[in-house]
C-alpha cells in the first residue's frame, strides 16, 4: 500500500494524525499534513484505510493492495 | 397537494434525547434536498441524505456568506447561526487566514501534549462528583454540574487563556447569545460577549502567554485587516463552540452508555480497547442542533436534480446525514463496532470543525475514567424524563441525574 498526501488540499484538520500518529504528522506552524513513510506504520494499515475515507479535503489517497 | 401548502418548519420534535425527529427520515425518502421553513419562518433547502451532505459541506459554492445579506433568509432569533455572516467578498481568504491561525493550536501533536493535564482535569471532576454524592448519599448527583459542564470549560479556558473564574458570565452568555427565540437579548448577549473578549484581548497585548487569544493578538499586530471586532467575534465563538459542544457530547454519551446496561457492563470491562470506536459511534447518533448548518449559496448549483438559486439558505443536517441507512445499517442502533464509521458530526470540507481532535481527546479520556471509577453508574430516572434543549442553538439536555 502505497500513500499519498495532497499537501495542497490539506485543510489541516489533523484527523489523520489523531488515527495513525506513526504515518501522519502535521507542520508545526501552518499544521497542513507531513507524510512521515510511504507506506503504513507497523500495525497502522487499518488506520491509515480509515483516513483516506475520514479526511475532510479528501487528500490521502491509497494505491496498491 | 394544493400549491399553498406549507413546507414543514424546524425544529421538529423528537421523542427523547437519544433519538432524531423521525420527519428527517420522511423527508429523506421523498427526495435528498427538501423545501423547509426555518425556525424564524423564511425558506431553506434542508439536506437530509449522507451523500448529498458531504456534497455540499465540500462544495466550496457554498459559504457562510451572503452575496446580499439585507435578503438573505434568517434562520432563527439567536445570534449565532441565524442568519449570514463574513463579507460576501473576502470570505474564502478570511476564513483561510483563520484557519491557518488556529490550526497549529488545534494540532493532532499539540492535543496529544494537552492528553496529561485532561486527564489530570478529568479525575478532578470525578472527584468532585463523588463528594457530592458523599454529601447526599441519598439524593442522585447531575453529572452535567460536575462533568459535562466544568471539563470542557477548564480545558478551552486553558488553551484559550480565559480566566476558569469567568465561568458563570461565559456560561451565561453562551446560553444567550444560542437561544433560538432570544431575539433582542441574544444580541445584547452577544456585544456583551464580545466586549469580554475585546478586555481580554487587551490584557494578553499587554502580558502575551502561550494560549491562543495571545496568538491572535499577535497575528492582529501584523494584519490591519484583521480588526478588533474580527478578533473579538472569533474568541467568543471560539469559548462559546468549545465548551458546549463536547458538554453535550458528554452527556448524551453517558446517556448512550446508560440507557442499556449490557452496553455499559461491555464498555466499563475494557473501556480502553473500545473507547475510540464507542466515541465516534456517540459522535454519530448525538443529535445536537435543531437546524443543522448554515450555508448560502455563492452561486445556482444543482445538488441531486435540485436547482438551488444564489443566495439560497441550505441547512445541513448532520442529525439526519448521519442516520442514513443508505451509509449506516440499522442507522438508529448504537453499535461501536461500525467499521468504518465515516460520520459526519464534524461536519467536513474547508469547514470541517477545527475543534474536532480536541473534542475526541477529551471524549477518549472522559469516558474510560468515568466508567473505570463508577461501573455501576445508573440513570436516575427514565430517559423520557430527561426534557431536550430544542430552543437552543447546540441542542443538549439540561441534566444528566446520575447514582451508583
Ligand atoms: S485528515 Fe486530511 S485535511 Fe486533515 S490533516 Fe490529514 S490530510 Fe490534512
Amino acid at each position: 500500500m502505497k500513500i499519498t498526501a495532497d499537501t495542497g488540499s490539506c485543510v489541516a484538520s489533523g484527523q489523520c494524525v489523531l488515527l495513525a500518529p506513526g504515518t501522519f504528522d502535521q507542520d508545526e506552524e501552518t499544521g497542513t499534513v507531513v507524510l512521515l513513510a510511504e507506506e503504513p506504520a507497523p500495525g497502522e494499515e487499518d488506520a491509515v484505510r480509515q483516513a483516506e475515507l475520514t479526511c475532510p479535503a479528501a487528500a490521502i489517497r491509497l494505491t496498491g493492495a | 397537494m394544493t400549491t399553498t401548502e406549507q413546507p414543514p418548519r424546524l425544529p421538529f420534535t423528537r421523542g427523547n434525547a437519544l433519538e432524531i425527529a423521525p420527519d428527517y427520515e420522511a423527508l429523506r425518502r421523498q427526495a435528498p434536498v427538501s423545501r423547509v421553513l426555518t425556525p424564524a419562518g423564511d425558506p431553506a433547502w434542508l439536506i437530509t441524505s449522507y451523500e448529498e451532505a458531504k456534497e455540499v459541506f465540500r462544495d466550496r459554492r457554498f459559504g457562510r456568506s451572503h452575496p446580499a445579506p439585507e435578503q438573505a433568509s434568517r434562520i432563527s432569533y439567536a445570534a449565532v447561526q441565524d442568519g449570514p455572516s463574513g463579507d460576501f467578498e473576502s470570505e474564502e481568504r478570511e476564513h483561510k487566514r483563520m484557519r491557518r491561525m488556529l490550526a497549529p493550536a488545534f494540532s493532532a501533536p499539540r492535543m496529544r501534549a494537552l492528553g496529561d493535564r485532561i486527564a489530570e482535569l478529568t479525575d478532578r471532576c470525578l472527584d468532585d462528583l463523588q463528594a457530592a454524592r458523599d454529601a447526599d448519599p441519598g439524593a442522585p448527583v447531575d453529572l452535567t454540574d460536575f462533568l459535562a459542564f466544568p471539563l470542557p470549560v477548564l480545558v478551552i479556558c486553558e488553551l484559550l487563556g480565559v480566566p476558569y473564574e469567568d465561568r458563570e458570565k461565559f456560561r451565561g452568555l453562551s446560553e444567550r447569545i444560542a437561544r433560538m427565540d432570544g431575539g433582542e437579548d441574544a444580541q445584547a448577549a452577544m456585544t456583551e460577549f464580545k466586549a469580554y473578549m475585546t478586555e481580554l484581548a487587551e490584557a494578553k497585548r499587554a502580558d502575551p502567554r502561550p494560549d491562543v487569544i495571545s496568538d491572535m493578538v499577535a497575528v492582529q499586530a501584523d494584519d490591519p485587516t484583521f480588526t478588533d471586532d474580527d478578533l473579538a467575534r472569533m474568541g467568543a465563538g471560539l469559548l462559546f463552540a468549545g465548551h458546549e459542544t463536547t458538554s453535550t457530547r458528554i452527556a448524551m454519551g453517558t446517556l448512550f452508555l446508560l440507557t442499556d446496561t449490557a452496553r455499559r457492563d461491555r464498555f466499563a470491562a475494557d473501556p480502553e480497547g473500545q473507547v475510540a470506536q464507542t466515541v465516534e459511534e456517540i459522535l454519530r447518533l448525538t443529535a445536537t442542533s435543531g437546524t443543522g448548518l448554515l450555508r448560502y449559496a455563492h452561486e445556482d448549483v444543482e445538488i441531486a436534480g435540485t436547482r438551488i438559486a444564489r443566495g439560497d439558505a441550505v441547512l445541513i443536517s448532520s442529525d439526519a446525514a448521519n442516520r442514513d441507512a443508505a451509509v449506516f445499517a440499522d442507522p438508529d442502533e448504537f453499535d461501536p463496532d461500525r467499521t468504518p464509521n465515516v460520520h459526519l458530526a464534524f461536519g467536513t470540507g474547508a469547514h470541517v470543525c477545527i475543534g474536532a481532535n480536541l473534542a475526541r481527546t477529551e471524549l477518549r479520556t472522559v469516558f474510560p475514567k468515568l466508567f473505570r471509577r463508577f461501573p455501576g453508574l445508573r440513570l436516575a430516572v427514565g430517559i423520557d424524563d430527561i426534557p431536550v434543549r430544542t430552543n437552543r442553538v447546540a441542542g443538549g439536555v439540561d441534566r444528566v441525574p446520575v447514582e451508583w
